[in-house]
């Protein structure tokens, strides 16, 4: 909830939601996986601030660009916000997943 | 006038893609209970035994036939109710003189050859020819580089003791996937759309997708229905739809495993998902209007049935819609700019064949897996790739349309090296190799 208030009141608006989605998506879906509560909501503290983090720096470095090339850097910022956002929650989620303690494996080898 | 047409797409477009995620999410969390539920098995093995026909259709499969039939000998389903026909169609090469051993070997494998005057033109035309011999009330389709577990058929057919079941599809695991990173991503791919897609629509009555392998259908049903349609170069798609709209129901079977031979090169993925993304397309343009109008689909059938009829084109919808996006956002006249804030949400759809990350990372954590996770976000280069595949599959299907020609039924080519893993698995399948 910290991160995601700080993103509204010091970041942008895209973020709020990238990182109101990711919380959403994480929650609903990693809480009926096993592991301990601990580790679940740890997981989930570091992707938000992974998330955070990541998106103040790609708001720094647009805001930069914008007062070196212009408007139109911030343009080409949002058209591509959204795969700059694939390279944190992908990998984090994979590796998130990698970690939980896994469930019986249910595939047989071939007799 | 454009920039009122541009927008309008664009929220069209928006709502498409909401549309997938929430479908995807559905399903992920679907799964997801069930599995906490601990339900038992789709299916498991029964004493219903009703006479069956394994179709193999084999077109040059002389590197994989012999292992097949090998294991289609050790089934563990009454030799005197199950009929075991290899297709030999129009091969070249030694599956035909292979597939004759066995048969000689075996009493209930039989071979079927078709000349090169009528054969090598596609599976479904093999398929239909075959079907008019097959003893069988159910009939199962294996393609020839699979490797089954000996009770496969037992679980597939359980589930038609159930009169309105109408096909089944089972689950398809790759066997080669260390081979490279292709086969490993081939292999997160079937992950999520067999652990998570195919399942959740079984769990939800949805119409599950006959694959045209690991699967099967009543042999009443599809004399009923005329056959495969020989024109589909996706005729497992084609049976999918056909069956559903005859108001029977398509079960998923998650446990009624086969390990397949992926394919293992780029040049091959091209040419397989190429195929898969114009046929898929071609029954789109067949059925989308009958699935709209059909009395024996509920309507959340007809809901979930238009998005997987449309599945192939969504890759180029989103990647156009990004496109008309930037465009309204550079010439300051999009019509919400809040729309654009859905962006970041598409992006989860942004994986290899159109599968939100977190449906095939679901999948990955439900079959124990945990190292192949790490490839996860290498599905955005096969995203890519895909596509170009399903944009160059469309306007190819555009052009066959305008020109009326029959469109070409292409052959995935099998090495055998998969079988190769088979003598390296003694122990459940984890992350071997990764």
């Amino acid at each position: 909830m910290l991160c995601l208030v700080l993103a509204y009141r010091h970041l942008n608006i895209e973020s709020s939601i990238t990182l109101t989605v990711f919380n959403l998506f994480f929650i609903s879906l990693f809480y009926q996986l096993s592991g301990g509560l601990t580790r679940k909501a740890s997981i989930l503290a570091c992707g938000n601030i992974i998330g955070l983090v990541w998106n103040y720096v790609f708001q720094n470095v647009a805001n930069t660009g914008s007062m070196v090339f212009g408007i139109s850097f911030n343009v080409f910022f949002s058209v591509i916000y959204p795969l700059l956002t694939l390279t944190w929650i992908v990998p984090f989620w994979s590796l998130s997943l990698s970690i939980l303690p896994k469930p019986p494996s249910n595939v047989r080898p071939p007799a | 006038m454009l920039t009122e047409v541009l927008n309008a797409f664009f929220l069209f477009s928006v709502v498409v893609i909401t549309a997938y995620l929430i479908r995807h999410y559905i399903f992920t969390v679907t799964v997801l209970k069930s599995a906490q539920k601990s339900q038992p098995a789709t299916t498991s093995p029964s004493d219903y035994t009703p006479s069956v026909t394994v179709l193999i259709p084999a077109h040059n499969e002389e590197h994989v036939i012999g292992a097949l039939l090998q294991k289609m000998s050790e089934l563990n389903y009454p030799k005197s109710k199950i009929e075991i026909l290899a297709i030999d169609d129009a091969s070249t090469d030694k599956t035909g003189a292979i597939a004759d051993t066995y048969a000689k070997r075996y009493s209930q494998i039989k071979v079927l050859h078709r000349g090169r005057d009528i054969g090598g033109c596609g599976k479904p035309a093999a398929l239909n020819q075959a079907i008019k011999q097959a003893m069988g009330e159910i009939i199962i389709v294996f393609d020839a580089d699979y490797i089954p577990h000996p009770d496969v058929v037992r679980r597939l057919v359980s589930v038609f003791i159930d009169p309105t079941v109408g096909a089944v599809q089972g689950r398809p695991v790759v066997l080669n996937e260390p081979e490279n990173i292709v086969t490993r991503l081939n292999s997160l791919e079937r992950i999520g759309g067999y652990k998570i897609d195919e399942q959740a629509r079984d769990l939800l009555r949805l119409i599950p997708q006959f694959g045209g392998t690991v699967g099967g259908f009543r042999k009443s049903i599809i004399q009923e229905l005329g056959g495969f349609d020989e024109a589909m170069i996706t005729e497992d798609t084609d049976l999918t739809f056909t069956i559903a709209l005859s108001g029977y129901r398509i079960r998923y079977a998650d446990d009624a495993e086969c390990y397949e031979e992926a394919v293992a090169s780029w040049s091959a993925y091209w040419r397989q998902r190429q195929r898969w993304a114009k046929g898929h397309m071609q029954v789109c343009l067949k059925y989308w209007h009958r699935v709209l109008r059909s009395k024996h689909l509920t309507f959340r059938q007809k809901v979930d049935g238009m998005l997987l009829l449309n599945v192939y084109f969504m890759p180029l919808l989103t990647l156009v819609s990004l496109g008309i996006g930037a465009y309204l956002i550079v010439t300051g006249s999009i019509l919400s700019s809040s729309l654009w804030l859905v962006a970041p949400t598409s992006v989860y759809s942004f994986v290899g064949n159109y599968a939100p990350f977190f449906e095939i990372g679901v999948g990955a954590y439900l079959d124990g897996r945990r190292q192949i996770q790490w490839l996860a976000p290498l599905l955005i280069f096969s995203f890519i790739l895909n596509t170009l595949i399903c944009g160059k599959a469309f306007l190819s299907l555009i052009v066959d349309k305008a020109l009326r020609r029959r469109s070409v039924w292409v052959k995935t080519e099998h090495t055998g090296t998969a079988n190769s893993y088979i003598q390296k698995q003694t122990e459940p399948k984890t992350d071997a190799g990764i």
